[in-house]
């Protein structure tokens, strides 16, 4: 069934889910739309996020006060509600980034050992 | 509003994030080039259950538990309150399931757990002597035994004597005869007794010859001294001495033995007493660590070694036993075996429940799907099913205390203030019997456990299902499978009460046995009054007292409407016992050491008339049997039968000891139940009174009318003789008999309660069950009486169902009430092996009920009307 599809891979994801979402709010504040358009667009359309792991993340991110939220009128004129990184949360985007490189270079390093 | 407001903007916040999601997804689509209405489609597939996801994101909001619990109690609630007769009925079901386990654990608790009000009542015992060559297996030791355990014991850190008897306070209205003990004077310490007015005896009360000192009790202070706060040094007469009231205790001080006045015992006093006198109840505080084995067997090896010293101790054992055990001995199997049988009932309350909720879910089983549906996960769902059984426990629970509350206190005073204290002699007062904090606490605990059990069953069964197959109509492949749970239901219920039944029928059988035993008196038209002498002052010469006595019984006898009057040293069935050893002299069969065991009483002459009591050989006593006359004994058919089976036992003579006095046997007469309806016989010898006097005896009147209206009578007759003399424990001869049954009647009645209540519960499961089944057949009836099919046929297809579960319950209840009659036997009387006529009668009294129970379902069945039953599909 699709529901548990996503929800194994939600699992898969997790921590770089909250990674991403971070990543994607360091250059100012977006609502759930924008984050997901923006993770699509700057993964060259590789990671479709689905919002039953969108929302779920934003909300706890929000209760572990790395984002915080507010609500705005759009350029449309619609009412949304937009998340900006907190300095707790960016110093999360700091550690979490590190320990990502620190894992890619060391998976690399495996796949690749030659290079070493 | 349902939800606070901050959480309902929260709601709306989500909702509204949600929708401006898919508004911009929709726009971008548009701006993409998508035509709008393809758009709307497309944002919205790509969403995904949008329910779901609102709920997994909830879950995020932490506090979620509390909001939950809070929603799924308020959904609870509202769906029991839209089917109130279902709710009514669970509950009520579950108030009486849980309202019997609380009121049967409220007496179990107060009479068997909670500890008796001393210091250090875990470590307080018993000490009894046995001698089972004399077939004695409880009684005192003697005073100077009791002293030699307290100097040479290292087991304890302390031993106390007692003495139970009555003193007779005189002064203000009527004689008084209060129940008090004689003690040593550390007997209040050992039990950490505090006093509110004046103080505990000292230590030199109990040196140098008797001090004539009395600590009583609140309640006797308070109702023969009306609180009088100046009681310290006021004098009392008791028994004609004049006593100083030194102490008043505080009222949480409670002996299980009634007493209300203590007097101390001298030690010297003690230390002369006969080694053979086995007149005391000795109290043991045990050392920290030492067990009650090992205390026993210290006691032993000093009473060996006493009796390389003193021939009298030989084959004296001690036995030691927990003091709150040996109180509680008599009724702790009874009230085990009804906590053993509400428990049953419980289990079967709460299988009904659990039927009741398997039909109701089988019918709510397409909202659960369109919950579903719209994203709750099973988890939820799940708990929302456990909300709903807690909820229904809970309430239950409460009713249940509400029914405890009231029970319990209908059940205290149906029980006996006092109940006998096992081979020993005595009785033991039962403690008060309330609803504290522990049976609260059981009352909880067993209310939750039985809602997860009830509630357990259909939320497995009911969160697991699969949408589709639920939303379609008419879908029968699961309402199969409930059928078959509720069938596995109810055969658990039947099985359950059958064994409640086969326990009830067993105590019903007993009882009625018990019913029929010949006490070997005839017990109507008989008053009892009892009455001590007090020989420290007036009667300390023995032939004083028989005089007394002599002269009482004239007097009584000379009471118009008295048939005939007699004096007997202990009335049957009262829980005093007297016990000698004989020999034989001059017999041929019968060796003249053979120490012969036997009970002792002595009576007046016409006591065997009065009593009803046959004479089978020989005469009774007459007033020609008096001091100066041969002495002369009769025995019981028992004692005749064991020893003097070939020979004619009249004529023979025998003494109570090697020394004694030789008595001749004038007569047999028929024996008498002493200690219990229940009870073997016991060989039994009696003696004049005027030949072996005593100071406590009991005046037995046939009257020829209503005893009880003669009481006065005799009274002043008996103070026309002594105006001081105390006369108390006036009762007819009828009721100390239903007194002994009083406690078996009492836990048969439970019993019979419970097996009912479980039968009935039964009964409404079969039924549920049957007519579920109808109303799930209907169709199928239809087609069989399209076909052709009789009335009668569809009758016996919709019994044979409700049958089949029957006897599967019955088979598997009667597997498992093998055992029970063993299980049962310390409270069933003259029940040996398996009892077939009470296993039969119960299964087929199971098997009528639940006949009846399908047949009312069953017979709507066949009320269907073919056209309509095919159309309603």
């Amino acid at each position: 069934m699709a529901k548990e599809g996503y929800q194994s891979r939600m699992e898969l994801l997790q921590g770089t889910l909250d990674m991403l979402i971070l990543q994607t709010l360091q250059w100012g504040p977006r609502h759930g739309y924008g984050i997901s358009q923006a993770m699509a667009s700057w993964s060259g359309d590789l990671f479709q996020v689905d919002t039953g792991s969108l929302y779920p993340a934003l909300h706890r991110l929000e209760r572990k006060k790395l984002v915080s939220s507010k609500w705005k009128v759009s350029e449309t004129g619609r009412e949304v509600k937009i998340y900006s990184l907190t300095t707790k949360g960016k110093k999360q985007l700091l550690s979490e980034r590190s320990r990502w490189e620190q894992l890619t270079s060391g998976i690399a390093g495996i796949l690749s050992p030659e290079g070493k | 509003m349902r939800f606070p407001f901050w959480r309902s903007k929260r709601e709306e916040e989500l909702e509204k994030e949600m929708t401006s999601h898919i508004e911009m997804s929709v726009e971008d689509r548009i701006d993409r080039g998508e035509m709008p209405a393809d758009a709307v489609v497309c944002a919205r597939r790509q969403l995904g259950n949008a329910g779901h996801i609102k709920e997994i994101t909830r879950n995020e909001w932490g506090w979620m538990w509390v909001e939950r619990l809070g929603q799924d109690v308020r959904y609870g609630a509202r769906i029991l309150a839209a089917r109130p007769g279902f709710t009514l009925i669970a509950i009520l079901t579950l108030a009486l399931g849980i309202g019997a386990n609380s009121t049967i654990f409220s007496f179990v608790n107060s009479i068997l757990l909670r500890p008796l009000p001393f210091k250090n009542s875990d470590r307080l015992v018993e000490v009894w002597e046995a001698n089972s060559q004399r077939g004695i297996n409880r009684t005192g030791p003697s005073s100077p035994t009791f002293l030699d355990w307290q100097e040479q014991s290292k087991s304890f850190e302390d031993m106390a004597l007692f003495e139970i008897g009555s003193g007779t306070f005189i002064g203000g209205g009527e004689p008084q005869q209060v129940p008090a003990l004689r003690v040593t004077t550390n007997f209040l310490s050992v039990l950490g007794a505090q006093t509110t007015h004046g103080r505990l005896f000292l230590p030199e009360e109990g040196f140098g010859g008797r001090t004539n000192v009395v600590i009583i009790t609140d309640s006797f202070w308070r109702s023969y001294f009306k609180a009088d706060h100046n009681v310290i040094g006021q004098k009392a007469n008791i028994d004609g001495l004049i006593y100083t009231i030194v102490g008043v205790l505080s009222p949480q001080f409670r002996f299980p033995i009634a007493s209300e006045g203590f007097v101390p015992w001298p030690n010297d006093e003690l230390r002369q007493r006969p080694r053979d006198a086995h007149d005391f109840g000795v109290l043991g505080h045990l050392r920290s660590g030492v067990t009650v084995q090992q205390a026993n067997a210290e006691l032993n090896t000093i009473n060996h070694n006493l009796a390389r010293n003193f021939r009298v101790m030989e084959n004296w054992n001690v036995t030691v036993v927990p003091f709150q055990q040996v109180m509680v001995e008599y009724i702790r199997p009874a009230l085990l075996v009804l906590l053993g049988a509400v428990a049953f009932v419980l289990l079967i309350a709460c299988t009904n429940v659990a039927t009741l909720l398997v039909a109701r879910g089988a019918s709510r089983q397409r909202e659960i799907a369109v919950r579903l549906a719209l994203g709750a996960s099973r988890w939820r769902l799940f708990r929302q099913f456990i909300t709903e059984s807690l909820l229904l426990g809970l309430t239950g629970g409460l009713a249940g205390l509400f029914i405890a509350y009231w029970s319990t206190g209908l059940l205290r005073s149906a029980l006996p203030a006092q109940i006998p204290i096992p081979e020993a002699g005595a009785n033991a007062l039962l403690p008060s019997v309330d609803i504290d904090l522990k049976v609260l606490l059981f009352t909880l605990i067993i209310s939750l456990l039985a809602s997860v059990f009830f509630g357990g069953i259909p939320a497995i069964v009911f969160s697991t299902p699969n949408p589709g197959d639920a939303m379609k109509s008419g879908s029968r492949g699961s309402a199969a499978g409930h059928q078959r749970i509720r069938g596995v239901l109810v055969v658990s219920e039947v099985a359950l009460s059958l064994v409640l039944l086969v326990g009830a029928g067993l105590m019903i059988h007993s009882f009625l046995r018990l019913e029929h035993v010949n006490p070997g008196f005839q017990s109507d038209h008989l008053l009892t009054l009892e009455m001590e002498l007090p020989t420290d002052s007036k009667y300390r010469e023995i032939p004083q007292r028989a005089l007394v006595f002599k002269r009482i019984l004239e007097s009584a006898r000379n009471v118009p409407g008295v048939r005939s009057a007699a004096l007997t040293e202990i009335v049957p069935l009262t829980q005093r016992d007297d016990s000698t050893a004989f020999l034989v002299d001059g017999s041929v069969s019968i060796a003249s050491d053979l120490r012969i065991p036997a009970q002792f009483r002595s009576v007046s002459a016409g006591y065997f008339r009065t009593m009803g009591i046959p004479v089978l050989n020989g005469r009774e006593f007459t007033d020609s049997d008096n001091m100066e006359s041969p002495s002369v004994v009769l025995i019981d058919r028992v004692l005749a039968s064991i020893y003097w089976q070939h020979e004619n036992p009249i004529g023979q003579h025998i003494k109570f000891s090697a020394t004694g006095r030789l008595r001749e046997i004038v007569g047999v007469v028929g024996s008498v139940k002493q200690d219990g309806l229940d009870q073997q016989d016991s060989p039994m010898i009696y003696a004049p009174f005027t030949q072996v006097p005593q100071q406590l005896m009991s005046l037995v009147v046939k009257t020829d009318s209503t005893p009880e209206l003669m009481a006065n009578d005799l009274k002043a007759a008996i103070w026309s003789v002594d105006k001081d003399q105390p006369v108390y424990n006036i009762r007819t001869m009828d009721a100390i008999v239903s007194e002994t049954k009083s406690t078996p009647k009492l836990s048969l009645t439970l019993m019979a309660v419970f097996a009912g209540l479980a039968l009935l519960l039964a009964a409404i499961g079969i039924y549920g069950v049957i007519s579920y089944s109808v109303s799930q057949c209907n169709r199928e009836i239809g087609i069989r009486m399209a076909l052709g099919a009789q009335t009668g046929d569809v009758l016996k297809l919709m019994l044979g169902n409700g049958m089949l579960l029957t006897l599967i319950g019955v088979i598997v209840g009667l597997t498992a009430s093998l055992g029970l009659s063993r299980v049962m036997s310390t409270i069933l009387y003259g029940m040996t092996g398996t009892d077939f006529v009470t296993l039969a009668s119960v299964s087929f009294l199971l098997i009528a009920v639940s006949l009846v129970a399908s047949y009312i379902p069953a017979r709507r069945a066949t009320r269907v009307d073919p056209m309509v039953a095919l159309r309603s599909e």
